[in-house]
């Protein structure tokens, strides 16, 4: 269905190809996969929404995985000289556990919900590349199995997520978990650094009419910003890397401290890309709650250009700022207080953003629905997170807190109190755009509070574990040396061990809630514009049309889509509605586009990304292998080259009709 | 295709962009900013290590900078052989773009043969891959940026080839003009690989 | 609805006051990071108390704000608001109180940074080489070290650094493997020994007793078992104490259990430990080679092991827990002497040293198992399982309380 004549609702809305469209040979090697409903239809398809669902999907498999190794490290720490893992299961259960929360699941779902939601946001049909999107899908899928492969082929990773040389060396780590881990990581690194390009070019060059860059929703605007980051981030891991898979692999010797080598450069490498990535995880997440406190607050987002450029400058800042991870590492004393100013230079435009969203709530008119409460929940959690921050912005303080559980409490409230916080906020409003069901409100509740309840337990404990001096990364805790008192380690890794389960139960309430929610006969479909929202991927079909808009609208305002809905007196500032979304929708739709040219299906994308992983057990195993995989490469990139991203138009039966007229959305000639 | 250029008046049906760029080239210079930082982290650790030479021969024990000299000329030349093939297929010359995507892939292919024959010569005067930092770290930098001219010379044979057969998916310029996009950073960086390296005594 | 954001608000503010509450209350927390007991933890410390007060007022602030607007604004009916998009003098205002409060905190940090960088007062210099598992002390006996405190020879150590009350000690930290981080936290913050590098860290304790710590740098399978503690002892006990690692060797009595323990150690441990003093039976001296078959290429030298309390990376004690109660709660002026009394047979935590003698691996995890050594070319990462018999076992314990 590569073209739509004339769209109409009924079609774009099952999904369906018209029939008698089918594709003849075209310039591409093979034929091109023709449009169906079946699930094949989901391994050749570049549309960057059912894109962004796989992404989603898949990331939340991943979640659950994370999950359960978390789960495994609290039952571990429930007692003292915990026997569930061996030191070895441990070292490789942490490992995979921060691997997989960060690469596989929060980059991921902040993909799924950039690929869905930034086309929609900004008044495209697609993104710029879309055949590079589903290349970059396929990359991140292949790339995180092959990584879980390893836990049943001689073990996983074992040199924690930040993986230390000279300890991630052959010789410290002699099974093929790190090889496993570094070839993974590069070739989901492929899918964020082709997303990166993909999703800037997107923005920058494919906005609707009138959609001014001080027009797009702040989603849309820490995208951009994560995009950036990701751009310059991912080839600086790429190198470490491949210094550490040479080293491993062909006997370089970069982290060889007999050769003299120097361990530091691997750390530089890798908080020069892990810092940014910390902002990669958390800035989408606050666009997203920026996307939801205005909605619930009947109040546009207060201060939107400092939000916006507070976003953009964090993400500058986050360059400078690597080293603060390695203040006990031995840097001089010029580079620390460095570092140590930047990095509370960079807790301003962060309290920025929390302030503009308690400003946004003042004097709003505030609904709690679940997406509302989980936007809320990040704000306090993250709050405490960043405090806890500032406090080991303090090299000296730094010095006592580094790699304690403090840390860990402190990047868990961040990272789940504020990153996965946002990702359920964003679950819970978008839903019905997505899957055209609201997801249960009260289930939704139960869901909200038990996640809270057993984050704080989990983590909030976890700040006096560490300032009791207990490091993080340690198998077992000993009674002996656990102290006593209200402040004993045993008590309290026991309450966050409690709390870890009932965070748990929290997130399989989620699970509870979709399937209740698309099961239950009870759940109607929902309304078009179930939360009187702000922004244009509203004014689409739920779920949108193929094409997203039958016309692409015309932007006049931030939040353009609420005034459409709504006018404001000049003189009273009285808000009264003028229109409801159904006729917004109605109008808009009453011209629509006659010949909308979405891009055409491909075999290649999965393909070539699955030649991959082949090159990769290969290089692990077996060079005959490799060869076959390399081989595999260059003739599914042949044929990628061969075949024209969007099908000609005499490719199809009937002839798209009136030559040289209509409005024709034309999309990427090279995707 | 040809509607959607008469549609919009855009040449060579490039569609329309916020930018007025089109998604190829802005996609391109993203793609090459993302590039410099890869090269930044390789050039960075031949800078940390270069002179760490625990085994085998230090650097300027082994570097013949005339021979290496020539080689940078001659891909300093492809650059200007690529402008122009790119000038000529914006005159929509296929003719004259052929011949200097082929004499470009020449020059390229030529430098590439250099560097080949310095890696061999390196390695009979003692300096293998594992033998030092030096090593590995030279061998990194220089093949890393070997292979992106190896990949440049593919592309650029692939494009003679769908020039002559008339398979280029949308502008045959503005692809062209990509190509040399890639090529000319891959120069440039040489340039910066070359003086780092090679001219400034460790 | 509306109680239970307050409700959650409460128990954030709670949680805040109990952090701040935390200082005072713990006494029994071996590594509390609040309980400083030297100048060098002190000035840490009196630099993050206040930082920690400031964040939880700012953090009780900013509830209370969302407290106030969860309870205020609710929906209860009231019109759409005015559409405003933002108050510039506000903003403004907003953002500059977090940039003057963080100029107030960065101002006494960056003085604190360079004071506690600085070297120049340093009046005893120990090399601390960190080794999976395990922490080496080493007295180098030049300098201040020889002509003040009488180490006139190289004293080789582990497991406990000894240290002489209220002086500025330096450790010259470093590694032989993976990088390990030196820590004892109520004396200073934490220092990262990297291999090839040397870092420096300041010690200084001001009362007698013994201070814990632990490797928080990830080193490895055993990185939960690398412990380590440091003892201040005052001037007097400290003098003695050097003059005890510095006593000559004393062979056991003939016929005794533990002489058998003697040939017994060097047939199977001195390899890799050294015991100095111990010679062969002609008389030649002998020099332990644990790089021939450690991959770190040291072991502990277990020449005066039974004065410190500790075994195995510090992982175990070698006192029984009353025995140990007793010189971790001695008072100051009993402390020294109690420690200083070391490990006698009766305060002998027998069951962990025969444990660990009859199969190390087991009871800490280690890189030890012969039939899985390819990557290090048969060398060892940790003490590997002698298969020594009960008997083998009693003679080398019999010998080792006598390493005093």
């Amino acid at each position: 269905m590569a073209i739509i004549e004339r769209p109409s609702a009924e079609i774009a809305v099952a999904g369906a190809a018209p029939s008698g469209v089918k594709p003849s040979e075209a310039l591409g090697v093979f034929k091109r996969p023709a449009a169906s409903t079946s699930w094949k239809d989901w391994l050749v398809t570049v549309d960057h929404k059912k894109l962004g669902i796989m992404y989603g999907v898949a990331a939340f498999f991943f979640f659950i995985v994370g999950g359960v190794e978390a789960l495994l490290i609290r039952l571990q720490l429930a007692g003292p000289e915990g026997k569930i893992l061996s030191a070895d299961q441990y070292n490789q259960m942490f490992t995979m556990h921060a691997t997989t929360m960060v690469f596989l699941f929060v980059m991921p779902m902040v993909s799924a919900f950039a690929n869905y939601f930034v086309p929609l946001q900004i008044g495209a049909r697609d993104v710029a590349f879309p055949r590079i999107n589903a290349f970059g899908f396929w990359c991140w899928l292949f790339g995180g199995i092959f990584l879980n492969t390893s836990w049943f082929l001689g073990g996983a990773a074992d040199g924690g997520w930040f993986m230390y040389a000279p300890n991630s060396s052959t010789l410290f780590s002699p099974s093929h978990g790190i090889d496993f881990w570094v070839l993974g990581l590069q070739i989901t690194g492929i899918a964020s650094l082709t997303g990166a390009i993909n999703l800037i070019v997107t923005v920058l060059n494919m906005r609707a009419p009138g959609m001014k860059l001080m027009r797009m929703p702040i989603f849309t605007w820490m995208t951009l910003v994560v995009q950036f980051l990701l751009l310059f981030a991912m080839p600086v891991i790429t190198v470490a890397l491949f210094l550490l898979s040479f080293q491993r692999s062909f006997d370089a010797t970069f982290f060889d401290v007999a050769a003299g080598a120097d361990p530091l450069l691997w750390q530089h490498l890798c908080w020069i890309f892990g810092h940014p990535e910390v902002y990669i995880l958390i800035l989408p997440s606050f666009g997203i709650v920026s996307e939801i406190i205005p909605v619930f607050s009947k109040k546009p987002l207060f201060g939107y250009p400092i939000v916006a450029m507070s976003g953009a400058a964090i993400g500058f800042v986050g360059w400078g700022v690597w080293a603060h991870h390695m203040f006990a590492s031995g840097l001089g004393p010029v580079s620390v207080a460095v570092f140590s100013m930047a990095t509370m230079a960079i807790a301003v435009p962060t309290g920025v953003k929390i302030v503009n969203w308690i400003m946004t709530m003042w004097g709003g008119k505030l609904s709690f629905t679940v997406p509302m409460l989980f936007a809320i929940g990040l704000v306090v959690q993250f709050t405490i997170g960043g405090l806890s921050g500032v406090t080991h912005s303090v090299a000296p303080s730094d010095t006592q807190q580094t790699d304690t559980y403090y840390i860990v409490a402190h990047f868990h409230y961040v990272l789940f109190g504020g990153a996965i916080f946002g990702l359920f906020a964003g679950f819970y409003y978008w839903w019905p755009k997505i899957f055209r069901k609201q997801l249960s409100e009260s289930l939704g509740k139960w869901n909200f509070w038990l996640m809270v309840i057993g984050m704080n337990m989990t983590f909030g404990p976890m700040h006096i574990l560490g300032l009791q001096g207990q490091p993080r990364r340690m198998q077992v805790w000993t009674e002996a040396r656990a102290g006593e008192g209200f402040f004993n380690i045993g008590f309290w890794n026991r309450i966050a061990s409690l709390g870890s389960f009932i965070l748990a139960v929290g997130v399989l309430l989620f699970i509870i809630n979709i399937i209740y929610t698309h099961k239950s006969k009870k759940v109607a479909i929902a309304p078009l514009d179930p939360w009187d929202a702000r922004s244009l991927e509203w004014m689409t079909a739920n779920p949108p049309v193929e094409h997203n808009f039958d016309s692409i609208p015309t932007v006049n305002n931030l939040d353009e889509f609420f005034h459409r809905k709504y006018a404001e007196d000049p003189n009273t500032h009285e808000v009264r509605q003028v229109a409801t979304a159904e006729e917004v929708l109605a109008e808009l739709n009453a011209h629509p586009d006659e010949h909308i040219h979405m891009p055409s299906r491909s075999y290649w994308p999965i393909l070539v990304s699955l030649s991959l992983p082949i090159i990769c057990y290969g290089l692990i195993y077996n060079r005959l292998l490799m060869g076959v995989g390399a081989a595999f490469l260059l003739l599914t990139m042949f044929g990628w080259a061969m075949e024209p991203s969007t099908a000609p138009d005499d490719d199809f039966d009937p002839p798209a009709p009136g030559e040289g007229g209509g409005h024709t959305k034309e999309l990427a000639p090279l995707g | 295709m040809a509607d959607t250029a008469l549609a919009h008046g855009a040449d060579h049906g490039a569609p329309h962009t916020t930018t007025g760029l089109s998604n190829n080239k802005l996609g391109m210079w993203i793609f090459l900013g993302s590039e410099c930082l890869l090269f930044g982290g390789l050039i960075s650790t031949y800078m940390l290590y270069k002179g760490r030479v625990s085994a085998g021969p230090q650097p300027d024990q082994i570097y013949d900078i005339p021979f290496t000299s020539v080689s940078s000329f001659v891909l300093l030349m492809s650059s200007l052989t690529m402008v122009l093939a790119v000038s000529a297929a914006h005159r929509r010359d296929d003719r004259n773009t052929n011949l200097w995507l082929t004499v470009t892939a020449l020059l390229g292919a030529t430098f590439v043969g250099g560097q080949v024959y310095e890696f061999t010569a390196f390695y009979r005067e003692g300096l293998g891959f594992t033998t030092s930092l030096f090593g590995s770290s030279f061998y990194t930098l220089t093949g890393f940026h070997g292979v992106h001219v190896t990949v440049g010379i593919i592309m650029l044979m692939a494009l003679v080839g769908m020039v002559r057969r008339n398979r280029i998916p949308g502008s045959k310029a503005e692809t062209v003009e990509l190509i040399g996009l890639y090529w000319h950073f891959v120069d440039i960086v040489w340039i910066v690989i070359f003086t780092l390296v090679y001219l400034i005594p460790s | 609805m509306n109680k239970s954001p307050r409700r959650r608000i409460m128990a954030a503010v709670g949680l805040m006051a109990g952090l701040v509450f935390l200082a005072g209350c713990a006494k029994d927390a071996p590594q509390d990071t609040w309980q400083p007991a030297g100048p060098n933890a002190e000035q840490i410390d009196n630099l993050q108390q206040p930082v920690f007060l400031v964040a939880g007022i700012v953090g009780i602030i900013v509830f209370l704000a969302v407290a106030f607007v969860v309870i205020r604004y609710r929906d209860r009916g009231q019109s759409i608001p005015e559409q405003t998009h933002g108050k510039p003098a506000l903003e403004v205002t907003l953002t500059v109180i977090p940039v003057l409060i963080l100029i107030g905190v960065a101002i006494p940090t960056a003085g604190t940074i360079f004071d506690l960088a600085k070297t120049d007062d340093t009046e005893m210099v120990i090399n601390v080489t960190g080794q999976q598992w395990w922490w080496e002390y080493d007295y180098p006996s030049t300098g201040a070290n020889a002509e003040s405190y009488g180490v006139v020879d190289p004293i080789v150590t582990s497991g406990q650094l000894v240290i002489p009350e209220n002086t500025k000690v330096l450790l010259r930290v470093t590694s032989r493997d993976v990088i390990h981080s030196y820590w004892i936290p109520k004396l200073n913050g934490k220092k990262d020994g990297v291999p090839g590098r040397v870092h420096l860290l300041r010690l200084e304790g001001s009362k007698p007793g013994i201070y814990a710590g632990q490797c928080t740098e990830f080193c490895g399978l055993s990185h939960a078992y690398m412990r380590m503690e440091t003892v201040v002892l005052n001037r007097a006990d400290f003098d003695a104490w050097v003059a005890n690692q510095l006593k000559p060797y004393e062979s056991p009595a003939e016929g005794t259990l533990a002489a058998e323990g003697e040939s017994l150690f060097i047939q199977q441990c001195s390899r890799c430990h050294q015991v100095n003093g111990l010679t062969n039976a002609d008389g030649a001296p002998i020099i332990a080679a644990p790089e021939q078959y450690m991959v770190s290429g040291a072991a502990p030298n277990l020449t005066h092991l039974m004065t410190r309390n500790t075994f195995a990376g510090a992982a175990w004690d070698l006192l029984t827990p009353e025995c140990r109660d007793d010189v971790w709660n001695a008072n100051t002026e009993e402390f020294g002497a109690r420690y200083l009394a070391g490990v006698s047979a009766e305060c002998l935590n027998q069951k962990d040293l025969r444990e660990w003698l009859r199969n190390a691996p087991e009871k800490k995890p280690m890189y030890a198992d012969p039939t899985k050594l390819q990557a290090t070319d048969g060398k060892y990462r940790g003490m590997p399982a002698l298969g020594l018999t009960e008997d083998q076992i009693d003679a080398l314990v019999a010998y080792l309380l006598e390493r005093k």
